[in-house]
C-alpha cells in the first residue's frame, strides 16, 4: 500500500494529561480523509505534530517517508496547515497576505500570477483583493486561510476545523471546494465535530479522548455497527426514555427531539422488544426499524468505551 | 535570505498601514523634546522664601534684600516673630525660612561670626541642597562686600578671606539642566522605540497567532528573528535622527564630536535593547504583558541611568548596580560625542561594556527564542 502519510503508535502528553494515546493510520495520496471527534478528543494535537509543531512522545509519523521529529523543513514545503483560529495578518488586504506567504514558500515569480489567478477563482475572493483580511466575513477569511495555505502547491493539506463556526451556506461552498482539491489530486486531512461532514471524508478515524475507536469508510462504519436500531415516534413517552433504557434488549437510548432512538442487543427481535417496552411503559409502543446514522455509530461506540472502562 | 526582506517589506506595511504612524514618528520626538527638555530640569529656580529679622539694621536689610534680585529666590513674606515661620513651611507656602538673629550687624562689625538660621523643607533633597547652595553664595556675597568696607570700619576684621574662587562651567557655560538632559531624551527614544516596538510586535504574532503561520513555512528562526528586529531598528534610527534635527532647532544644541561614532554607539547599545525586547517577548503571550514587562525594565533603567539623578549622588551600592545598566553607559558616551565631541579613544571602556552587554543580552535572548519555536 503506498500511503501518503503513516502514524504509528503515535502518543503525546501534556504534563500528565494525555492528549493522544496509541494512534494509528494510514492515508493514502488522494484521499480525504477526516478525524472526528467531539473537543478533546486529541485531533488538533495530532494535526500540529503532523505539521511539525509538536513532537511525538513515542510513535512515528511520516509524511511522503519524511520523518516529522527530523525531516522538518521538508516536510513544512510540501504541507499546507490551517489552525483552528484564524491566524493572518489582519491589516494586511488579501492581496498582500497572499503575496507575502507565497514569498516566504519561494513561489517563483513567474509561477505566481497563474497560482493567484486560480486561488481567486475558486475562493472568489477576487472583488476583495484590496480589502483588509481582519474585515473579511467568517466564511471568506476561512476561504482566505486555505488560498494561502494552498499558495505553494502542497501535497498535503491539513485543516483543522475549517467550518467551524462558520455558516451554512459558506460550509457547504467549503466542502465543494475541499472536494475539487482532492480531484486535482490534494490529499486532505481534515478534523471536523460534526457527523455530518464527517460523510463529506472518504475515510475517517473516530476518536474521543485521544483514542480512535474506530475508522475506516464512513459507510463500512455503519455497516459494521450491525446494531438493530429502532426510532420511537411518541411525545409522550420521551421523558420516560430512562424507562425503556431498563428494559431487557434495549443497550441505549437516544433522544432526538420527540423521537427515541432505540438501539437493541444484536439477535433480538423486533416483536418481543416491542412487548417488553410496551409492558415497561404499560401501554402500546410502535417500533421502527431505521438504518443508524454516523452519529448513532459515534454514540454506541462512546458507550462501549465507557463500559470498557467501569 | 530574501525572506528576511520579505518579513521586513511585511513589517513596514503594517507600520505605515496606518497614515498616523508617520505622524507618530515626526510628532513623538517633537513633542518628547520640546516637553521633557524643559521640564525635566534640575536648575533650582522659584524657590518661596520667607523672613524674620530680629536686627533690622541696615546691615540686615541690605543682608535680605540680596534674596529679592535673584531669579532663584521669590520672597514671599516677612514675620515679626520667628515662632510663626514653621507654619509657612507646614502649609508649603515657603520651602526656606530665614532668620537674621539680633545684633547680626554689631557682631559682624565686631568681627564675630553671626548665626543666620535658616529653616529648609528638605522634601526634595536634591533641591534644597542647590538651593542651599545659592543661599551660601549670597552671604558670601554679603561677606565680600563688608569686607570692602573694611577701611570704613577702620578696623581690621577676624574674619579675612585669603583666596576666593571664581568658577567657569565648561560645556554647559550656564549649567542649564536642558542641555545635560536633552542628549538624554535621544538616548530614551531609541530605548523605548527598539524595547517596545520590538518586544510588542514578536508577541503581537504570538497573539494573533501567525507566529505558527510562520512556522510552517520554510522561513528558519533567524531569518524571522532578523526580519522582526530589523525593521523596528531602522525605525528607532530614523526616529533619533529625527529627534537630533529638533533638538538642534528648538535648544540649538548640535552635535560637537562625529554624528557616525554616534550612530556606532547607537548601533552597539541597541543589541542590548533589541535583545530585551525579544527576551520580553519570549515571557509574554500577549501585548500588555509585554508592555507592562517593558515599563517594568525600562523605570529601572531610566532611574539607575543617571539621566535624572546624578549617579554620584546615589548611595555605594546602588552605584555598583548601575554598572550592570547599559543606558548608564549609553548616556555617558551620548553626552559626552554631543556636548564635548569627545573621539572614541577616550570612550573605549564605556563601548566595550555595552559590546558586553549587547552581545550577551542578545545572544541570549535569540537562543532562548529559538528555543521556544522549535
Amino acid at each position: 500500500m503506498d500511503a501518503l502519510i503513516s502514524v504509528e503508535h503515535f502518543s503525546k502528553s501534556y504534563g500528565s494529561q494525555k492528549a493522544v494515546q496509541d494512534l494509528s493510520f494510514e492515508i493514502r495520496g488522494g484521499e480525504l480523509f477526516g478525524l472526528i471527534g467531539p473537543d478533546g478528543a486529541g485531533k488538533t494535537t495530532t494535526m500540529r505534530t503532523l505539521v511539525t509543531l509538536l513532537r511525538p512522545d513515542s510513535g512515528t509519523m511520516h509524511v511522503q517517508g519524511f520523518d516529522v521529529s527530523k525531516d522538518i523543513r521538508n516536510i513544512r514545503s510540501i504541507t499546507g496547515y490551517m489552525p483552528q483560529r484564524f491566524s493572518l495578518y489582519p491589516d494586511l488586504s488579501v492581496d498582500q497576505n497572499l503575496r507575502f506567504f507565497a514569498d516566504l514558500f519561494a513561489v517563483p515569480k513567474k509561477e505566481l500570477a497563474a497560482r493567484l489567478e486560480r486561488l481567486y477563482h475558486f475562493s472568489r475572493l477576487q472583488p476583495f483583493a484590496n480589502r483588509l483580511a481582519g474585515r473579511l466575513s467568517g466564511g471568506m477569511k476561512q476561504k482566505l486561510a486555505l488560498s494561502c495555505t494552498l499558495i505553494h502547491n502542497p501535497v498535503l493539506l491539513v485543516l483543522d476545523e475549517p467550518t467551524t463556526g462558520v455558516d451554512p451556506v459558506s460550509r457547504n461552498e467549503f466542502w465543494n471546494i475541499l472536494r475539487e482539491l482532492r480531484a486535482q489530486g490534494v490529499t486532505i486531512i481534515v478534523s471536523t465535530p460534526y457527523m455530518d461532514e464527517a460523510l463529506f471524508c472518504d475515510r475517517i478515524v473516530i476518536m474521543h479522548e485521544g483514542r480512535a475507536l474506530a475508522q475506516g469508510t464512513p459507510a463500512a462504519l455503519i455497516e459494521q455497527m450491525q446494531l438493530p436500531m429502532y426510532a420511537l415516534r411518541d411525545s409522550d413517552v420521551v421523558m420516560r426514555f430512562a424507562v425503556i433504557e431498563q428494559t431487557p434488549g434495549v443497550v441505549s437510548v437516544q433522544t432526538f427531539g420527540d423521537t427515541l432512538h432505540i438501539t437493541a442487543e444484536i439477535g433480538t427481535d423486533e416483536a418481543s422488544l416491542t412487548r417488553s417496552i410496551a409492558a415497561a411503559l404499560g401501554h402500546d409502543v410502535v417500533l421502527e426499524p431505521i438504518a443508524p446514522s454516523l452519529e448513532d455509530v459515534f454514540i454506541s461506540l462512546i458507550e462501549k468505551e465507557t463500559r470498557h472502562a467501569t | 535570505m530574501q525572506r528576511i526582506f520579505y518579513i521586513i517589506q511585511k513589517e513596514f506595511r503594517q507600520i505605515f498601514r496606518d497614515p498616523a504612524m508617520i505622524g507618530v514618528l515626526f510628532v513623538v520626538p517633537f513633542i518628547q523634546i520640546v516637553l521633557l527638555g524643559n521640564a525635566i530640569t534640575t536648575d533650582v529656580k522659584n524657590v518661596t522664601v520667607v523672613f524674620t529679622d530680629l536686627d533690622r539694621t541696615p546691615m540686615s536689610r541690605d543682608f535680605l534684600q540680596r534674596f529679592t534680585h535673584t531669579p532663584y529666590f521669590i520672597p514671599v513674606g516677612v514675620e515679626e516673630d520667628y515662632t510663626a515661620l514653621p507654619e509657612w513651611l507646614d502649609y508649603g507656602r515657603a520651602r526656606i525660612a530665614i532668620v537674621v538673629p539680633e545684633h547680626f550687624q554689631r557682631d559682624i562689625i565686631r568681627g564675630d561670626r553671626p548665626a543666620v538660621q535658616l529653616l529648609v523643607d528638605g522634601i526634595d533633597g536634591n533641591s534644597a541642597g542647590v538651593a542651599l547652595s545659592y543661599l551660601s553664595h549670597i552671604a558670601q556675597e554679603h561677606q565680600a562686600q563688608v569686607i570692602a568696607l573694611e577701611p570704613q570700619l577702620g578696623r581690621p576684621l577676624r574674619t579675612v578671606r585669603l583666596a576666593s574662587t571664581e568658577t567657569r562651567f565648561w560645556f554647559n557655560p550656564e549649567m542649564e539642566s536642558k542641555v545635560y538632559i536633552v542628549p538624554g531624551i535621544v538616548a530614551l527614544i531609541l530605548l523605548i522605540i527598539t524595547v517596545f516596538l520590538t518586544s510588542m510586535g514578536i508577541v503581537r504574532e504570538k497573539e494573533i497567532g501567525t507566529l505558527e503561520q510562520l512556522m510552517v513555512t520554510p522561513i528558519r528562526a533567524w531569518q524571522l528573528i532578523l526580519g522582526k528586529i530589523l525593521p523596528f531598528s531602522i525605525l528607532g534610527f530614523l526616529e533619533i535622527t529625527v529627534a537630533m534635527g529638533f533638538v538642534y532647532l528648538i535648544f540649538g544644541i548640535g552635535v560637537e564630536g562625529s554624528i557616525l561614532l554616534l550612530f556606532f554607539e547607537s548601533a552597539v547599545f541597541v543589541l542590548t535593547t533589541l535583545g530585551i525586547g525579544i527576551f520580553i517577548s519570549t515571557i509574554s503571550e500577549t501585548q500588555q504583558q509585554a508592555l507592562f514587562v517593558g515599563w517594568f525594565f525600562m523605570i529601572f533603567a531610566i532611574l539607575l541611568s543617571g539621566f535624572f539623578i546624578p549617579i554620584a549622588n546615589m548611595p555605594d551600592a546602588i552605584q555598583y548596580l548601575t554598572y550592570l545598566n547599559p543606558l548608564r553607559y549609553y548616556l555617558v558616551v551620548l553626552r559626552e560625542i554631543y556636548l564635548k565631541g569627545t573621539p572614541l579613544h577616550l570612550l573605549i571602556p564605556e563601548t566595550l561594556a555595552m559590546m558586553a552587554f549587547g552581545v550577551g543580552v542578545f545572544g541570549m535572548a535569540v537562543l532562548r527564542y529559538r528555543r521556544i519555536l522549535k
